[in-house]
């Protein structure tokens, strides 16, 4: 991302004309994502230019219209309580709050008590777990410097489970679901608030390097508000050191 | 095509046949805003209300964009099962609902039309004409906060930038869209755009 303030906040307002260029636009995508201030700016070229949208004239849809929203979010159905449910992500939601934080905390411990007693998901989650530290409950001090990320594409599956340890500096990327498109990558970002994403490798798919440890940038250890990022990228990784591609799945940090 | 049916008519002169308070924008604010609150908790009878008072402007905002009725109410269809969906990540704070869901429709049409890569169809209006729509003493949103500054600044703008700007924004068209029709580089669309955006942004943020 340039760091030129002017260049960003007009890109942000080209983003709400619609006018940038895929690449780019998805680049700003990560960037709202995890920036609070992107956000903000976003929002006020919003609200500078609502008036444009209000004054579209009114045209009634047919009748045919509603049945079949209706019709869709019947097929849709009352998603079953399940634990994911609680990550309002929608496509690329806003960055993590505190309320979201605590709920997400709740969903990994529902996702444990699952893990502990669905076999097959008990295989999925072990590495998670082993990696995220000890089990829970083990007692006081767990879990120092060690953050967890879950990332998932709004209101499905978890794709990713990513658990930081800050003392190590290290990384680990569990995919669950994740399948990059073929002749394409899946490229793990680092976005600390208000900087560049940084590139933390390629997310391996393949079984034997699942467990994958990745270098954290060094400004890491101060987690506040990071978040992860996982962008469908060029065989190989991003030509440019930037998210090109467009954003699948993202996921606030939260402390272990 | 463009006008409304419900709308259609001579000037009422800004009164509104369902009385004083129906056109109140801090009370219909409130009512969308309970609204949106009642679709994050699932209340499908809240989506349908939501849908009956604001599906004809949305309707209005994609048909701007993607001209073609029927999958202008495909993306319709799509708007509101994103509202329903996104709803809990609203926040007052963050616009009004109207504008918010004005955004929704505005994405999903524009993300309809670039990812079939049209190219924008004949167009119809001019980019004053949009601007023109913003004095309309017709439509029941006329007392929208900023109207008349945003009216006002883009009057401002050289006439070239202000076009582009609002024809991407109302019909959704592309940098090469914009190329195309005034016969420019798209890095010349580019610059316009961005002294037309940075120049607006300077005479809003400096009105009272």
């Amino acid at each position: 991302m340039t760091p030129d303030p002017e260049e960003r906040d007009l890109r942000l307002a080209e983003y709400v004309l619609g006018t940038l260029p895929l690449p780019e636009r998805a680049a700003v995508d990560l960037e709202l994502a995890v920036d609070p201030a992107a956000r903000a700016a976003r929002d006020a070229w919003e609200r500078r230019l609502a008036p444009l949208a209000l004054g579209a004239p009114e045209v009634v849809p047919g009748p045919e219209v509603w049945p079949a929203i209706a019709r869709r979010l019947a097929a849709d159905g009352p998603r079953p309580a399940s634990p994911i449910d609680v990550h309002p992500g929608g496509d690329l939601g806003p960055a993590a709050n505190d309320d979201r934080i605590g709920a997400l905390q709740g969903a990994l411990r529902r996702w444990r008590l699952t893990a502990g007693t669905a076999a097959a998901l008990a295989a999925g989650l072990a590495l998670f777990i082993a990696v995220g530290g000890p089990r829970p409950g083990t007692g006081p001090g767990e879990g120092d410097g060690r953050y967890v990320a879950v990332v998932s594409r709004g209101g499905e599956a978890p794709a990713l489970l990513v658990s930081i340890d800050t003392r190590a500096g290290t990384a680990r990327v569990r995919p669950v679901g994740a399948q990059a498109p073929a002749g394409h990558s899946l490229e793990l970002w680092y976005v600390g608030a208000g900087a560049a994403p940084k590139t933390l490798g390629l997310v391996g798919t393949d079984a034997r390097v699942l467990d994958k440890a990745l270098a954290l940038p060094a400004e890491a250890g101060a987690l506040a508000g990071g978040t992860f990022a996982v962008s469908v990228e060029p065989a190989g990784g991003s030509p440019t050191g930037q998210p090109t591609g467009p954003v699948v799945y993202s996921g606030p940090l939260i402390r272990e | 095509m463009r006008a409304s049916p419900l709308r259609d008519g001579p000037p009422r002169g800004g009164s509104q046949p369902d009385g004083p308070s129906a056109d109140d924008p801090a009370r219909t604010d409130a009512v969308l805003v309970d609204l949106i609150a009642r679709i994050a908790r699932r209340d499908e009878a809240a989506l349908r209300t939501l849908y009956d008072r604001t599906a004809p402007k949305l309707l209005g905002v994609v048909l701007r964009i993607q001209s073609d009725r029927g999958l202008a109410e495909d993306v319709l269809q799509d708007v509101f099962l994103r509202i329903w969906q996104k709803a809990a990540t609203y926040s007052p704070a963050a616009g009004r609902p109207l504008a918010w869901l004005c955004t929704i429709a505005r994405n999903r049409a524009i993300d309809g039309v670039r990812r079939r890569s049209e190219t924008q169809g004949p167009v119809t209006e001019d980019g004053e004409d949009w601007v023109e729509r913003l004095a309309d003493p017709h439509d029941s949103e006329g007392a929208i906060l900023g109207r008349n500054a945003l009216q006002a600044c883009l009057g401002r703008l050289e006439a070239l930038h202000r076009d582009c700007i609002v024809l991407a924004y109302c019909e959704g068209q592309s940098r090469e869209d914009l190329a195309l029709r005034y016969d420019r580089p798209v890095s010349t669309i580019k610059t316009w755009l961005h002294r037309g955006l940075a120049t607006l942004r300077g005479c809003l943020d400096g009105a009272p």
